[in-house]
């Protein structure tokens, strides 16, 4: 097996999730695209894994304490 | 009146040469007769129209002219709430809809005095559940005016082929990740994404709380101003709706500089590189360009990231309960399933490097009035087949994802014509709150190029 074709180990665990979870609902060609796409999407989280951040750097969303008499 | 601009109309009817009535009947009548055609109508307002036309001649003949939208005809994508009609989100499940209220942009609409004459077609659910392909709507494809074999774009598609069509003078889309600007560039249009919290997004469908936009299609970008001008403003019943002023000024004489990244075309059809070049010559007559080195992060990964997750929990009970079973494209059926895979660490790291990727694109754009990219990398995709698209991961949209994933303000406007006979297009994209500065660029290009004269034939 070439080193291109190793099965990624947190992709197929993070399939099996998702198998466990929805199988009962697809068929065997969905299952197969699913395990393609949750591929990917570990390929994008690496990406992002792969930038360093500080302590500092925060998400750019606020958070508000709700009053419902001051709204 | 078919393709008059929205300036050149409101100038008909304030001084009453065209009747709001007249209006209203002219656009309802297409609408009825070739909304089929181009598959692009889900509900046509007629008697809602007409009341609302009725009334605006009445308070233009009584001397309460409201401003340039008063008794314009418009027509909404479908995922605007608005009582008294469906209200489908483009999607089998929610066919039958029905809100007791209007959303805040059919409202301010109301207030300017337009007429809502149509609900138009869109892609189900915008698009947020991974479609691929242009039949991804109850409704079916929408037909681009300019081939019948060819697709409008998505999400936006209904409000993308009835301005192209001149079913009605302006649209309101929505956009998460190209939903504006795909069917404004492949429909030949202006479209124009507005700054995240420029446009109150109560009543709409959330695909994405932090990424969804509303903006116009229109047949200019001065038409886009026009509308952005009272469809802007803040909006208690949304909170992200910013308290920021807006009035839409022309900014006219002014000179521009324009950045351009160097790669920018990398993966356009060459005709859309070539189009592209040429309007950088145009450009150099309004401004100067200059290459920007943009800093290397992975755009479209953390915006793609975002939208996935957002979309699987704002559609989570759809989604739990099996229910997108019922929707139109087969990959819809399944695809969200695996959004539940990511992990919410890599989540919130996207979260954090999108406020990275904030302030280094405004330290770009801070030298700069605009950003000028190819408004879409190809001609129109053709019908009944798939097509490549950067939120699947199959295509390259930096400008996309940066100025979604940023909430930065873009303007989309025709350049030219491909190979198979179909509009490409340029944007600009710009700081934030910086609507006015891109709209007067897209306007300037405009005043020296006549591809927004140009339409399909319709009739």
């Amino acid at each position: 097996m070439s080193e291109a074709a190793k099965p990624d180990g947190e992709a197929e665990a993070l399939f099996e999730t998702v198998r466990l979870r929805y199988g009962d609902r697809l068929t065997p060609a969905q299952l197969e695209e699913l395990r393609k796409i949750v591929a990917a999407q570990v390929e994008a989280a690496r990406a992002l894994r792969a930038v360093a951040l500080t302590n500092a750097d925060e998400p750019m969303q606020s958070f508000a304490p709700y009053r419902g008499d001051e709204r | 009146m078919i393709f008059t601009p929205v300036g050149e109309l409101a100038a008909l009817v304030r001084a009453r040469e065209i009747s709001p009535v007249e209006l209203a009947e002219h656009f309802l009548e297409r609408l009825e007769r070739l909304g089929p055609k181009y598959n692009c109508v889900v509900t046509v307002m007629r008697q809602h129209a007409l009341t609302q036309a009725r009334r605006a001649e009445g308070e233009i003949a009584a001397g309460r002219y409201r401003g340039p939208l008063h008794g314009i005809p418009y027509g909404a994508k479908d995922l605007l709430a608005m009582a008294g009609a469906p209200t489908t989100w483009g999607a089998a499940p929610y066919k039958a809809q029905h809100f007791d209220f209007d959303a805040t942009v059919i409202r301010r609409l109301e207030e300017a005095g337009a007429v809502l004459v149509a609900k138009l077609a869109m892609i189900e659910l915008a698009g947020g559940m991974g479609y691929r392909q242009p039949t991804a709507s109850f409704t079916g494809p929408c037909v681009n005016p300019w081939d019948a074999n060819a697709w409008t774009g998505g999400s936006s598609s209904g409000s993308g082929a009835a301005v192209c069509s001149g079913l009605v003078p302006f649209a309101i889309g929505s956009e998460t990740w190209g939903s504006i600007l795909s069917p404004a560039g492949y429909c030949g249009l202006a479209g124009l994404r507005p700054t995240y919290g420029r446009v109150s997004r109560h009543g709409a469908m959330a695909l994405c709380w932090s990424l969804d936009k509303l903006g116009p299609l229109a047949q200019t970008a001065d038409d886009c101003g026009l509308v952005l001008d009272a469809i802007a403003g803040a909006d208690p019943k949304d909170p992200t709706a910013s308290e920021r002023p807006y009035r839409y000024e022309t900014m006219d004489d002014k000179r521009f500089r324009f950045g351009l990244i160097p790669s920018v075309t990398e993966g356009c059809e060459e005709a859309v590189a070539e189009n592209f070049t040429r309007s950088l010559g145009v450009l150099k007559k309004i401004g100067t360009i200059e290459e920007v080195t943009l800093p290397d992060l992975p755009y479209e990964q953390v915006t793609r990231t975002i939208l996935q997750v957002e979309a699987v929990s704002a559609f989570e009970d759809l989604i739990g309960s099996g229910g997108i079973a019922s929707l139109t494209a087969p990959e819809d059926r399944y695809t969200p399933y695996a959004r539940e895979a990511i992990l919410a660490q890599d989540y919130l790291k996207a979260v954090r490097l999108r406020a990275v990727m904030a302030r280094e694109i405004d330290r770009v754009l801070r030298h700069f009035d605009a950003l000028v990219a190819p408004g879409r990398i190809n001609e129109a995709p053709v019908l009944g087949q798939e097509f490549r698209s950067a939120i699947g991961a199959t295509a390259k949209d930096v400008m996309g994802a940066i100025g979604n994933g940023a909430g930065l303000p873009a303007v989309c406007v025709p350049n030219g014509f491909g190979v198979r006979g179909l509009p490409t297009s340029i944007q600009f994209m710009g700081r934030a709150w910086e609507e006015n500065t891109v709209l007067a660029a897209a306007r300037a290009y405009q005043s020296l190029t006549d591809w927004h004269t140009r339409h399909p034939k319709v009739d």
